[in-house]
């Protein structure tokens, strides 16, 4: 790649990011001119199919599948049974539903795909908040926000954790051990947020209509079949990569949505048709779009280059170079895809611990798992970083684009600025929070 | 249930995670990248006579200094269009994967275990090497067994650290290690005389020697050779374009010594030598510059840069270190130096 390359790539992604922020045009078109404007400059060609499919591939894929299997549903009346048992559970107080979106999203999004979760949850969370006569912006809002936190529950929470943790040889108990509780601590921090940025709902208190029986629902095969079709998904989403021909959480989503769709031509209920037209397909470009912009980035090249500035910088102080990651990963997080944004920056971190001699040369090769313990909070730090800097702004993460496209669907428009109000004062406290953590953790494992 | 999450973890890194780092380049993208930069980036260490060094007008000089801007002659047809990184030795991999450089030279060894794991290249040797020992001149030690019981000044992490042990128990032999970290502090500790021998590369203690208190006639280097030290150019993994390149830069300047094309005589033979398939080799139409990428001349631009391999090793190495070529003969002289056919 050459100078002029790297500037154009640069300089397009900062107008596509600008565009965006000051709401100057549709994002997804403005996605979409940035990554026409990097084929037309040589940026981008048909060797990078490969590596952007390669990193694409998987979160379309989830959000295709849970895009299907949420609409699959829609039409079986389990969102107001569900909905309702939610509402009743709220007691008519915006504090409860708030405290308890916590309590329902973070365990879930600890084992399941974020975005798809969100999709899933949607429409009972729009019920609850219509039903509060709340403005459903900002639950949905905090949904996407405690999704991507709730990532760092556990070592498959977030494809950043999994990528981070696999490539240091970290066990599902060793993360439990020493990352769980700093993302415990990132979810926990949320609710003395509340009351501040969620004050109109927190404050809300409505009194609740009187229960009445539910209404039966009306094609309980249907329902019960679709109920399957989800069962299947989220079974393969826990087990599929342990089946004798393994099945990834991508090809999970994609096999759940398939099945959906068989289930809707069998039943007769409506046309495939019509489900496949309600995706929200404006959101799949502009995500695709977004994932081809970030490649012209990853192949600059100038992240993994970054391992001798570090040295030179920072010597062999991991303590500093953690906390420098911390934030830098965490504001590049907010911009781009945190999945690349990690792919990188592996390069770079294993290269300065290599370059700092904290590690022998063989640091640098894959499957290397013999990392000094003083190492460690430098690639736990990535962790937070990549996780929590997704909350900063809308393009941070998928969940959030998610959450926008169906705020955006029921004909309530979420702007950069609308999610930035949220969005940036929590990540601020959380990576702050994670200073802290990592801090800690770097004076025990010294 | 570890078993189980171990076992979902392994397969998921197995399917491709691990893949997303990207440890590797696609085939054209380094040559691409030097024709656009309009420079090669050549990392080199930071000061080793003979084979890469800044005099004092800051000009470097070395073998692989050479050999640095005889690839770039042949890839930019400008021996002058290149721009030298000094690394540390611990940040020769780190700079090589990071795309900071697009060619290591650094003294490196071509061993399985950098090409099997840490995923980089040796396209060629430039420089079969071995470990050896050095001793004073005026202690008498003639061959390794003299040196039963004695203290050994030694590199922490180098290879020597870790096979010198096995050497010596294999002959019966002895001796205390003194390991230090850096090769600044080895030889200090031993021009010092806190060890009697200084065990590394016998490139490098030729090197060492030469800055000796007494001058470098002080001190010998043993005839006795301890293991293989191929070194040679490395590039990053899966570009093939720029491997193959690289690799025949090499043995074009090898191939020239061999057929006795020089700095001199190579542009004249071009065009005048009886031999077609060494007429094209120089660039005078129908070889094979086109399809590595760069210009009909691009041999005939290296060997005019630096000289054939020979050249290159007596500017070099014989004048500078004053070691004799040993393996790096040419085959035909009982070497090792072999280059493919050109054809």
């Amino acid at each position: 790649v050459s100078n002029l390359q790297i500037y154009l790539s640069l300089g397009v992604f900062a107008a596509v990011i600008l565009a965006i922020a000051l709401d100057l045009i549709d994002m997804a078109v403005a996605a979409l001119l940035g990554t026409c404007a990097l084929i037309v400059f040589g940026v981008l060609g048909g060797e990078d199919a490969g590596p952007i499919l390669g990193i694409a591939g998987g979160p379309l894929a989830l959000l295709f599948g849970g895009m299907v299997a949420a609409r699959t549903l829609a039409t079986t009346g389990i969102f107001e049974r569900i909905g309702d048992g939610f509402l009743r559970a709220t007691g008519g107080s915006g504090k409860r539903f708030l405290l308890l979106l916590i309590a329902l999203v973070a365990p879930v999004c600890a084992f399941l795909p974020n975005a798809t979760t969100v999709i899933l949850l949607a429409p009972i969370i729009i019920r609850v908040a219509v039903a509060l006569e709340v403005d459903f912006v900002a639950p949905m809002i905090l949904t996407a926000i405690i999704s991507n936190s709730a990532g760092l529950l556990t070592l498959v929470g977030d494809p950043a954790t999994f990528l981070v943790g696999s490539s240091i040889g970290m066990s599902f108990g060793q993360y439990l051990h020493t990352v769980s509780l700093g993302g415990l601590l990132s979810v926990l921090v949320l609710i003395p947020m509340l009351p501040v940025l969620f004050r109109e709902v927190w404050r809300v208190r409505r009194p609740l209509p009187p229960v009445e029986p539910p209404k039966p629902i009306e094609r309980p095969w249907f329902a019960l079949l679709a109920l399957g079709t989800l069962g299947v998904m989220v079974a393969l989403f826990l087990v599929g990569e342990a089946l004798p021909r393994p099945i990834g959480p991508p090809a999970a989503a994609i096999v759940g949505a398939a099945l959906a769709l068989l289930v809707v031509y069998e039943a007769k209920v409506e046309p495939v048709d019509a489900v496949l037209r309600d995706i929200d397909w404006k959101t799949l470009v502009f995500l695709a779009s977004i994932f081809c912009l970030v490649q012209g980035i990853t192949k600059t090249g100038l992240l993994q280059s970054l391992s001798l500035t570090l040295n030179a910088a920072f010597g062999n102080h991991l303590i500093a170079v953690a906390l420098v990651l911390l934030v830098g990963i965490g504001a590049l997080s907010s911009l781009l895809a945190n999945i690349p944004v990690v792919a990188a920056s592996l390069v770079m971190v294993k290269g300065y611990l290599v370059a700092a001699q904290a590690v022998p040369e063989l640091g640098m090769a894959p499957g290397f798992s013999d990392w000094p313990a003083v190492t460690v909070p430098v690639f736990i730090a990535m962790m937070f970083g990549a996780t929590l800097g997704g909350n900063g702004t809308l393009i941070g993460a998928s969940a959030n684009v998610v959450a926008a496209g169906i705020c955006a669907s029921q004909g309530r428009r979420v702007t950069f600025t609308d999610f930035l109000r949220y969005g940036l004062p929590v990540a601020a406290v959380q990576i702050a929070v994670s200073a802290f953590y990592v801090l800690v953790l770097s004076r025990l494992m010294h | 249930v570890s078993a189980f999450l171990a076992r979902v973890l392994a397969r998921a890194a197995l399917l491709g995670l691990a893949g997303l780092v990207p440890l590797s380049s696609q085939a054209g993208q380094t040559l691409d990248g030097v024709k656009a930069r309009g420079a090669l980036r050549c990392g080199v260490s930071e000061g080793i006579p003979g084979f890469s060094e800044r005099d004092a007008a800051g000009r470097w000089d070395g073998i692989d200094v050479d050999f640095c801007r005889a690839v770039a002659a042949a890839a930019l047809g400008d021996a002058e269009k290149v721009k030298f990184v000094p690394l540390k030795a611990s940040e020769r991999f780190p700079a090589l994967q990071g795309n900071a450089i697009d060619l290591l030279l650094r003294e490196t060894t071509w061993t399985l275990g950098r090409e099997a794991r840490l995923k980089v290249l040796f396209p060629a040797v430039l420089y079969f090497d071995a470990q050896a020992l050095m001793v004073p001149a005026k202690a008498g030690v003639k061959a390794l067994a003299d040196l039963d019981g004695a203290t050994i000044c030694v590199e922490k992490g180098t290879t020597p650290e870790r096979y010198l042990p096995d050497y010596f128990a294999a002959r019966g032999l002895h001796f205390r290690a003194l390991v230090l970290d850096s090769s600044a502090e080895v030889a200090e500790a031993f021009f010092t005389g806190r060890c009697r021998a200084y065990v590394s590369d016998a490139s490098q203690l030729a090197a060492a020697r030469l800055q000796a208190p007494g001058g470098a006639q002080a001190f010998v280097i043993l005839p006795e050779r301890i293991g293989k030290e191929p070194l040679g150019p490395v590039v990053r993994y899966g570009d093939d374009d720029w491997f193959t390149l690289v690799r025949w830069v090499l043995f074009a300047l090898i191939a020239a010594e061999e057929v006795g094309v020089t700095r001199e005589n190579a542009a004249r033979l071009r065009d005048t030598a009886a031999n077609p398939t060494l007429r094209r080799a120089l660039g005078a139409g129908g070889g094979y510059g086109p399809a590595l990428g760069v210009g009909e001349d691009w041999a005939l631009k290296a060997i005019e840069s630096v000289g054939n391999y020979g050249e290159m090793f007596e500017r070099n190495i014989t004048r500078v270190l004053d070691l004799d070529r040993g393996l790096n003969r040419l085959w035909t002289q009982g070497g090792l130096m072999y280059a493919p056919p050109f054809r």
